[in-house]
Parts: structure tokens; C-alpha cells; sequence
């Protein structure tokens, strides 16, 4: 089988990157093992959200510009700050036409909840998270309620207020917390402590229960203007849901992400699919890319597990397989490898010095900035030095960034994944 | 003891994913979910197996958990392998005919027009809902008349000259109830001047595995390795077969769930549309009339696992005059014999709820699947005819009436 391109990892910066090639007209195939770790993330895309040790960065672009000149390795210096841009924007512009709206707030970064009631900078969120509304109810101090379902077990809103309490945002705002109680929709069977969110979601996803809910929610929040909820608007109908409980209770629904799964990053990665399949890309789920063939510097072809002896062949390769959680990086006992290709590797030789003291370091922990070793175009190069010109590496698979440190990981991902499709395209011109 | 092979389950990062995508889990709270009777309670099967949770019989082994997986953990493998492990062996006739595709088709196809007549009598179906608790909602497959290896016996020398050919393993359905399928396999790959070669088999395992009958299942595995091994080594020739389910179990079941060796038939073996697509790409396609029809195309649970569903997906496109419509991936629910038992009907129709609905918003003419019993549950739950992509193929090819 030939395709134009091949991306192997169906995450967010291979999807993005296949979406950029397909809409351009190439024949590109998505090979994942399994669901990706948008599965796993806040449904929030992160630009740069902390500089040095956790001092918060307000205008990631305006501070990209200094930043790329010290830091020349850095992903985003490899794509330069105005394509960082242009790759941002287009991801929105190509969620916005799967109905997702991703609100920024005039290019700076705002906030995002946790479970546990801290603050994460990032970019772009989904309107229940962020948007102008909101903001202004916050500037107003207004009062908040975190409601969570009674019995659900991944969201503690007594946890959160504490937490929120202790920021200097929050010093002034009222907060309270408090109760629901899942709608009865005749099935005794299952003890609701054993509900997950996608459970939550599903019964939402049915708009039977909103009424129901709309009164619970107005009783539980009291004269608060806002309803701080775990995210449980469903994947499907979230966004009418959403207007009609708002509409219904008269308060701003707020949604909190929960790992996981998340609902959030869920419904982004649902959004992201079908516009790739929208845009004529085959998505291959649930194979495994085993290998490949690499001759004169370049890939030819890539084997999976599920097929066996019979190759697949492209003229361009894209490796966006993550890093160790998504198994696109593995570590053995005294070295980190890419175990597809066994490209190279940054990583230290020292086995002490790949992970800090401490399990939540200021500065991060050092494994997460190691990745495969590219040049400017995202080339690879082999274990033994030669360099594979059409094959790209981006996403949580490159080095030189931290993701949790910088709160990077999204922005890299979909600007990496664009930054190769850019390449891809204009080498083929 | 524990094997240490046999540890995927301790891959599992307890991420729930699996459980998002599992049809079961979604139609019914009595299933907990893939994560929990598959990796999580296997750490207490082992342990003990009193702790064994009598949930996860509601498996419909669809294979999606595994689809779902990113840490690559065998769980539809491990639950199913708890069925026969773990549980009690108790005979139930039910479950043993159900099982036994072959041996009731050999019956059947003697007496055809008595079995499809009985078959929908109220008596009949009566005393099946009531004493063998198959639902009478169910409708069952006609049988023909006679076998396809009968047919296909009278015309195994024409199919003997081509200098190209494959080794077809037709599987029960074939054999026993819609020879024209078998049929229409031959006049596909007859166009394209590939002969086809139909050599000794049994059942593939899939309807033994699904009731337990494990060494059944290994035996007929054993077998079915050995003789298409030998056909295909003997002339040469690829193996295919047009049941997505029988391909996935001899390709796929056999290795990971029965611990069987198949590698002698591993890489040669093809799921139908797999074969004609790549010579399709090698530009050998046959003349094809246009087949001005609008068709909704549904994707099998295990055709998805095995990665097949893009072949069919692009041999379907080169077919002129087709209104394709792709239908989102989602499982019919019928699994083989499971949609066959009282005890899981309404789980099953449920599970196929949102694909009937999808089938009826894109209007379609006819439904096209690979799967033979997702054809049935289709053909029952919805108004639609549903056809074989190969069967569209060659009515594209013959001209005639689809």
C-alpha cells in the first residue's frame, strides 16, 4: 500500500498534521496504537505558561520573541515564533469548523482550574472554560459555587477551595461548594461511587436530565454567579448542553477537567478525527508500526504488527508517536531509545541525573526534555549517524523543551505537526 | 503459577479508555467495563479464582478495548480467556448448537426448505425462547440447499487453469448458507485472473471460542493452520478469506487467544478486499460496470481490529456509480452467537441502536459490511438489504442486477 504520507501516532500533532496534508490533497494515513494522551490532557492547549521556576508568562508570544534567540534547540526556535502563530491559529480555525470554539484571550494566556483548585496558564480553552463572559464575572469578583455529583470520586470541590482560597486571585472572591445528585434513570445497579466521567457524560449527552440538573445546580449554588462543575457535558451535544443549562440556571456553567479520562481532551480528539476523515485521511487505529526500512538516507517503507511481512510505503514519514507515556520514547535501565527506528537519542549517559529529587521539581524533571535528536527541518538521524531527509519528528517526542515545566506541550505539538506538514508540502512542490 | 508471558494485563495503566469505547459498557451497567473484568480482575482470578466476577460474561470479545488500548494490553484476550479458564464447564444444548456452525449447517443444507420453514413457525420459535432461550425476536439465517463445496467440486478444473491463484477459505456461512457469496468471490478474482482454490477446513473457532469450547477450538485450528498451509505452499498461491471474522480469528485468535503457532499462514493469509486493493494498485482491475446505487458502508468490530477496513473502504470507491456513505464506526452488537441468546438480546440491540440510527439517517439502498452476522442483525433491526462489498464487485463486474 502507498500513501503520500505516512504519521505514525494519532495525537494531537500527528492529526495536525496529517489534517494540514490532507487539506492541501495529500494521501495521508494515521497509524495509533491506541488512544492518544489527548485523552489524558486538560482539553486546554498550553502555549508557554511559566518561565524560569514558575514565574507565569502573561504574553507567550511577545516573550517567545527574546526566548528563541537564547534558547536555539527549543522546538518553537526551530519553527520560528511567527509560524508558531500561524500553526495555532489554523488549529483553531480547523476545530472551529467541527464546532469547537477555542476562545484565547486577546494573546495572553489566562487561567484553567485543576481538580485540586490551582491555576494553570495556557492559551486557547474550550468556551466552558474560558471566554468573555467569564472573565468578566471574575474581574467582577463574583461569586462561585464548585458543585460536584455526589459520590464522584475524581472531583473533591471541598480540596479545590482550599487551594483556590490560598491564591491571591481568589483572596476576595466568595467561594462555596456543594452537592448534586445524579438524576434516578432507573438502573439501581451500579453504585454511582463507581461512575467515571464518561458515565456523567453519557447521561448527559441525553438531554432528558438537564431540567433536573438545572434545578439541583440553582438550589446547590445559592446566589453564586457561577457553577464550577467536573466536566460532564457530554462529547457529543456539549455545546448546546451547555447553552441550555446556562440558559436554564441563569449561571455561568464552568467546566473542571478530570483525569482521567477526560472529556475534555476528548472532545478534541474526536474533532480532530473527524476532520482528518472529513478531509479524505485514513485513520489505521489499533496497529503498531514495528519498523522500517531506511536506505540512502531515506524511509521507504514502515511494517505493522497487524500486517505482518507486507510493507506500507510513503514519500514522506512523519514520527509523532509521543514520548514515554505514549511509548514513542522508552527507557531501559541505562539509555533512553526510540524504539521504532532506534533513532538518536538525547538523553545523560547518568541514570541519576535523568530525574530531579523532588516529585514535583520547580525545575522540572530532566527526562522530559529528552527526544530524538533532529536538525532545523525535524530530520532525524539514525543510530549510526545518517540522517533520514524524509522522515519528521515532532511533538512530545523531541527534545530540548519541557512540557510540564514550560506548560508547552500542546503549542509544541500542534506547531511541530504543522511546521512538518509545511516542510512536506513545500518539498514536494 | 503465573506465566510470565502472560502478563499483559500488568501493561494496564488503569487509564479507563477501554471502557469509553466498549459498546457493552455504554448499553448496559451490568458489564463494568473492559479495565475491570479484564486486566483488574485477572490480578484476583489469579489469586483466586472464587473471586471471579460473573460480569464479565457480557464481553462480546468486539475487540475495541484492544483498538482503544494505548499500552497494548491483550484485554478482550484475557476476558475471554477467563470464560473457558475460570468458569464452571456445564453443557447447555443451546450453546453447544450455536457453537457447532458446521455440524447444524451439515444437517440443514439436507433439508433446507423444512428447517426455514419450521424455523419461523410460532410453535417453534416458542419452544426456543422458552426452553433453549433463544429470543423469538430473533430471526435467523435461511440455510440453503446442498453445500458451496458441492458446487464448487463440479467446477474446480476451470478454476485449476489460472496461472495465478488463491486459496479461498470460504468458512460456514459460505458453505451453508449463501453459496452466491462464495460464488461471487470466484467471479471477483476469476476477472482479475486469479483461480480460486478451495481446499479441506472446519469451522474457524470463532462461534467455539465465543461458547467456550476451547479444545474444539484448537483442534479445528490445528487443522485449518495445516491444510491451508499446505494448498498454499503446494500451488503457490495467497490465502483469502471474505468473513472478516474467520480471517481475524485464523490470523489473529489463533496465535494470541488459542497459543497456537500460525506463522505458516500468517503472512499469507488476506482478508478479501486486502487482496483485491493491492492489485487494484498494481493496476489490475477488472472492467466494472457502473452500479448506480446508494449504499451506507458499515465497518465490522473485527475487521477494525485487524486494520482492514481502509481496503475495503478504497475498493469500494473504484467501483463506478456507487453513492458511498461512510458510516462512523460503531458496533452492531450481534457478536456472532451473543445477539442468539435471551439472556443478552436486549444488550445487543441496544449496542446496535446508534448504528441503526446512523444507517437510517444516510437513506441509504442497501447497507454494505464484511461480516456475515452483522449483515443478520442489520437485515433484522433495520429495513435495509445488506451486502457483501465482494458481491457488489462483481454485480459491478457481471453487469447483473444487485
Amino acid at each position: 500500500m502507498r500513501y503520500d504520507c505516512i504519521i505514525i501516532g494519532g495525537g494531537l500533532s500527528g492529526l495536525t498534521c496529517g489534517i494540514r496534508l490532507a487539506e492541501k490533497g495529500a494521501r495521508c494515513a494515521v497509524i495509533s496504537t491506541g488512544m492518544s494522551a489527548l485523552h489524558f490532557s486538560s482539553g486546554s492547549i498550553d502555549l508557554f505558561g511559566n518561565e524560569g521556576e514558575g514565574k507565569i508568562v502573561f504574553r507567550p508570544f511577545e516573550f517567545l520573541e527574546a526566548f528563541i534567540g537564547s534558547n536555539p534547540l527549543h522546538p518553537y526556535a526551530r519553527c520560528g515564533s511567527s509560524r508558531v502563530r500561524e500553526a495555532l491559529f489554523y488549529f483553531r480555525d480547523q476545530l472551529d469548523l467541527e464546532d469547537i470554539d477555542l476562545y484565547n484571550n486577546d494573546d495572553a494566556n489566562h487561567f484553567h482550574v485543576t481538580t485540586l483548585g490551582t491555576l494553570k496558564p495556557t492559551f486557547f480553552s474550550q468556551r466552558s472554560v474560558f471566554n468573555e463572559k467569564i472573565r468578566l464575572a471574575f474581574e467582577k469578583k463574583s461569586k462561585i459555587a464548585a458543585l460536584n455529583f455526589e459520590g464522584y470520586r475524581d472531583f473533591y470541590p471541598e480540596l479545590a477551595v482550599i487551594n483556590l482560597k490560598r491564591n491571591v486571585l481568589f483572596r476576595n472572591i466568595e467561594i462555596s461548594s456543594g452537592k448534586i445528585l445524579y438524576p434516578d434513570y432507573g438502573d439501581p445497579q451500579r453504585n454511582p461511587f463507581e461512575y467515571r466521567s464518561i458515565d456523567i457524560a453519557r447521561i448527559f449527552d441525553t438531554e432528558r436530565y438537564l431540567e433536573d440538573l438545572a434545578a439541583q445546580i440553582r438550589t446547590a449554588a445559592g446566589d453564586a454567579a457561577f457553577a464550577a462543575m467536573p466536566a460532564f457535558l457530554g462529547i457529543i451535544n456539549f455545546k448546546r448542553h451547555h447553552q441550555l443549562l446556562q440558559q436554564l440556571t441563569g449561571l455561568l456553567i464552568y467546566e473542571i477537567p478530570t483525569l482521567p479520562p477526560s472529556i475534555l481532551g476528548m472532545r478534541i480528539d474526536n474533532a480532530l478525527k473527524s476532520r482528518f476523515a472529513a478531509l479524505g485521511g485514513v485513520y489505521i487505529a489499533g496497529d503498531t508500526v514495528r519498523g522500517g526500512t531506511i536506505a540512502g538516507g531515506r524511509l521507504e517503507s514502515v511494517l505493522t504488527e497487524n500486517g505482518g511481512s507486507s510493507a506500507l510505503y510513503a514519500g514522506s514519514f512523519v514520527l509523532a508517536s509521543g514520548s514515554f507515556f505514549s511509548g514513542g520514547l522508552v527507557s531501559d535501565f541505562s539509555r533512553v531509545r526510540e524504539p521504532v527506528f532506534g533513532l538518536r537519542v538525547y538523553s545523560h549517559a547518568e541514570r541519576s541525573k535523568w530525574h530531579a529529587q523532588e516529585f514535583f521539581p520547580r525545575s522540572g524533571h530532566p527526562f522530559l526534555e529528552f527526544g530524538v535528536e533532529t536538525d532545523e527541518r525535524f530530520n532525524p538521524l539514525t543510530d549510526d549517524g545518517q540522517r533520514v531527509g524524509n522522515l519528521y519528528c515532532t511533538g512530545a517526542l523531541l527534545p530540548h523543551y519541557n512540557p510540564i515545566r514550560e506548560g508547552s506541550g500542546g503549542g509544541v505539538a500542534v506547531s511541530t505537526g504543522y511546521r512538518a506538514a509545511e516542510l512536506i508540502l513545500a518539498g514536494n512542490r | 503459577m503465573i506465566k510470565l508471558e502472560n502478563i499483559s494485563f500488568d501493561h494496564c495503566i488503569k487509564c479507563t479508555v477501554c471502557t469509553i469505547y466498549c459498546p457493552v459498557a455504554r448499553a448496559t451497567h451490568h458489564f463494568p467495563g473492559p479495565k475491570q473484568s479484564g486486566p483488574d480482575m485477572e490480578r484476583l482470578r489469579i489469586k483466586s479464582p472464587g473471586l471471579l466476577d460473573d460480569s464479565l460474561k457480557y464481553c462480546t470479545n468486539c475487540k475495541r478495548c484492544e483498538i482503544a488500548c494505548p499500552s497494548n494490553v491483550k484485554i478482550a484476550d484475557i476476558i475471554q480467556s477467563s470464560k473457558w479458564r475460570y468458569f464452571k464447564k456445564t453443557f447447555r444444548m443451546r450453546d453447544f448448537f450455536l457453537a457447532r456452525t458446521d455440524l447444524m449447517g451439515g444437517v440443514a443444507t439436507r433439508a433446507s426448505f423444512l428447517v426455514n420453514f419450521f424455523i419461523k413457525l410460532f410453535p417453534v420459535k416458542f419452544f426456543l425462547d422458552r426452553f433453549m432461550k433463544i429470543p423469538s425476536e430473533r430471526r435467523f439465517p435461511r440455510y440453503a440447499q446442498g453445500t458451496f463445496r458441492a458446487w464448487y467440486k463440479k467446477h474446480r478444473k476451470e478454476q485449476e487453469e489460472f496461472a495465478e491463484k488463491a486459496v479461498y477459505f470460504h468458512g460456514c456461512y459460505v458453505n451453508y448458507n449463501n453459496h452466491d457469496l462464495g460464488k461471487d468471490v470466484i467471479t471477483v478474482l476469476n476477472a482479475m485472473n486469479v483461480g480460486v482454490i478451495v481446499t479441506d477446513e472446519k469451522c474457524c473457532g470463532v462461534p467455539l471460542i465465543a461458547n467456550g469450547y476451547i479444545d474444539k477450538a484448537r483442534k479445528n485450528a490445528l487443522f485449518n493452520i495445516e491444510s491451508l498451509a499446505k494448498s498454499a505452499t503446494e500451488s503457490g498461491a495467497r490465502i483469502v478469506s471474505a468473513s472478516s471474522s474467520c480471517s481475524f480469528a485464523l490470523k489473529h485468535e489463533y496465535p494470541n487467544l488459542l497459543e497456537l503457532d500460525n506463522s505458516a499462514i500468517f503472512d499469507g493469509l488476506d482478508y478479501i478486499t486486502r487482496f483485491i486493493h493491492e492489485r487494484f494498485e498494481k493496476g489490475n482491475v477488472p472492467a466494472m460496470k457502473p452500479v448506480p446505487i446508494r449504499a451506507a458502508y458499515h465497518s465490522p468490530c473485527h475487521l477494525e481490529r485487524m486494520g482492514g477496513v481502509m481496503n475495503t473502504i478504497e475498493v469500494l470507491k473504484k467501483i463506478p456509480g456507487l453513492d458511498l456513505t461512510i458510516l462512523h464506526s460503531e458496533c452492531c452488537g450481534i457478536a456472532g452467537t451473543y445477539g442468539f441468546k435471551k439472556e443478552y438480546y436486549k444488550v445487543a440491540q441496544k449496542v446496535g441502536d446508534e448504528l441503526f440510527k446512523r444507517i437510517e439517517r444516510a437513506k441509504p439502498e442497501i447497507v454494505i459490511t464484511d461480516c456475515e452476522t452483522c449483515k443478520w442483525q442489520i437485515e433484522m433491526s433495520t429495513p435495509y438489504r445488506v451486502e457483501h462489498p465482494v458481491t457488489v464487485l462483481a454485480r459491478a463486474i457481471d453487469g447483473k442486477k444487485l
